[in-house]
């Protein structure tokens, strides 16, 4: 395998920084909204998977260009 | 040095080995042969699954209910207050479709958790893998679920207010609105593919490093955990797409 492939689908991967960053960030306002509003947190948890799912995508996209970079 | 490479390119092998999809039979017709696929094989077993439960869960039918019954009202009543809650009052229609989705993500995407002789180099039906991990599947039920959004903007709205809609907040904003129609179903294949193909990526190498009694235990969070979210995240971005076609 050339070594230039394996090194792009590591810098694909890279998108990971970002969406963790991201879920990290939603989960802490998260917990403070539901400590805040206890009442309020099946609300806030349907927004919360929400939000961390369009986070996540960015990583999955990375993972998925890796992937493909790598067995095709 | 040497041994090293070796060891990897066949960690690479086995990864890619067990990514193909393998061929279980051909159909011929005429001069035409069309090969069917694992995935194909595995999405008839999730599809036996569901309708000889839904058979057995829905026989002697009582008013007041009893035993499975209950359960089963519970869930089809968790599922419509929700749909209930997103939609609004045009609920009703789009319920048995969201329902089916979402139990057929359920189940096929925890499948290889119950693949009952996985990894002896067995064949399917007797050693499964999601058929998620395939992205034709992903991508047609993204399709499914674009074209209606698409139909039921167009049904509940009238074609005149659904062609206005395109340049609602500012005129400007056209192409933006013409290209999120493909970036939707795009994004919506892509989610649910990526994370059952990675979780089944990472589930094959910790068999590869520790064969016995590990893999069960991160199976649970990998293949149980993630699978299930995944299947409600497909649903609940299906609803949110359609609320916003149909108000």
């Amino acid at each position: 395998m050339n070594p230039m492939i394996a090194i792009g689908a590591g810098i694909a991967v890279m998108t990971g920084f970002g969406a963790g960053i991201g879920i990290g960030i939603a989960t802490g306002k998260a917990v403070e909204a539901v400590a805040r509003q206890p009442e309020a947190s099946g609300k806030i948890n349907s927004v919360f998977l929400l939000g961390i799912a369009l986070a996540e995508a960015t990583a999955i996209y990375g993972f998925v260009i890796a992937m493909m970079a790598l067995f095709s | 040095m040497a041994k090293t490479a070796e060891a990897a390119l066949t960690v690479g092998e086995r990864i890619k080995e067990a990514l193909a999809f393998k061929t279980i039979f051909t159909v011929h017709i005429g001069s035409l042969s069309i090969p069917v696929s694992e995935t194909v094989v595995t999405t008839w077993i999730v599809m036996f699954i569901l309708i000889v439960g839904s058979i057995l869960l829905t026989r002697n039918m009582r008013t007041v209910p009893k035993g499975s019954q209950v359960v089963v009202e519970t869930l089809v009543g968790f599922l419509n207050d929700f749909f209930k809650n997103q939609i609004g009052h045009h609920w009703k229609i789009f319920a048995p479709y969201l329902g089916t989705i979402g139990l057929f993500l359920a189940v096929s995407n925890v499948i290889s958790f119950f693949s009952p002789l996985a990894g002896f180099g067995f064949e399917p039906p007797f050693s499964m893998k999601p058929p998620t991990r395939d992205i034709n599947v992903t991508a047609a039920l993204a399709l499914m679920t674009i074209l209606l959004v698409i139909f039921s903007g167009i049904y509940f709205k009238g074609i005149k207010t659904w062609i206005k809609s395109f340049v609602k907040p500012a005129p400007f904003m056209l192409p933006f609105n013409i290209l999120e129609y493909g970036i939707k179903p795009l994004s919506l294949c892509l989610r649910l593919f990526g994370n059952i193909l990675g979780a089944f990526i990472i589930m094959e190498l910790i068999g590869m490093l520790i064969p016995v009694f590990v893999p069960p235990i991160f199976s649970l969070y990998f293949d149980f955990f993630d699978g299930l979210i995944q299947a409600v995240v497909f649903v609940f971005l299906t609803t949110l797409y359609i609320s916003e076609a149909v108000e």
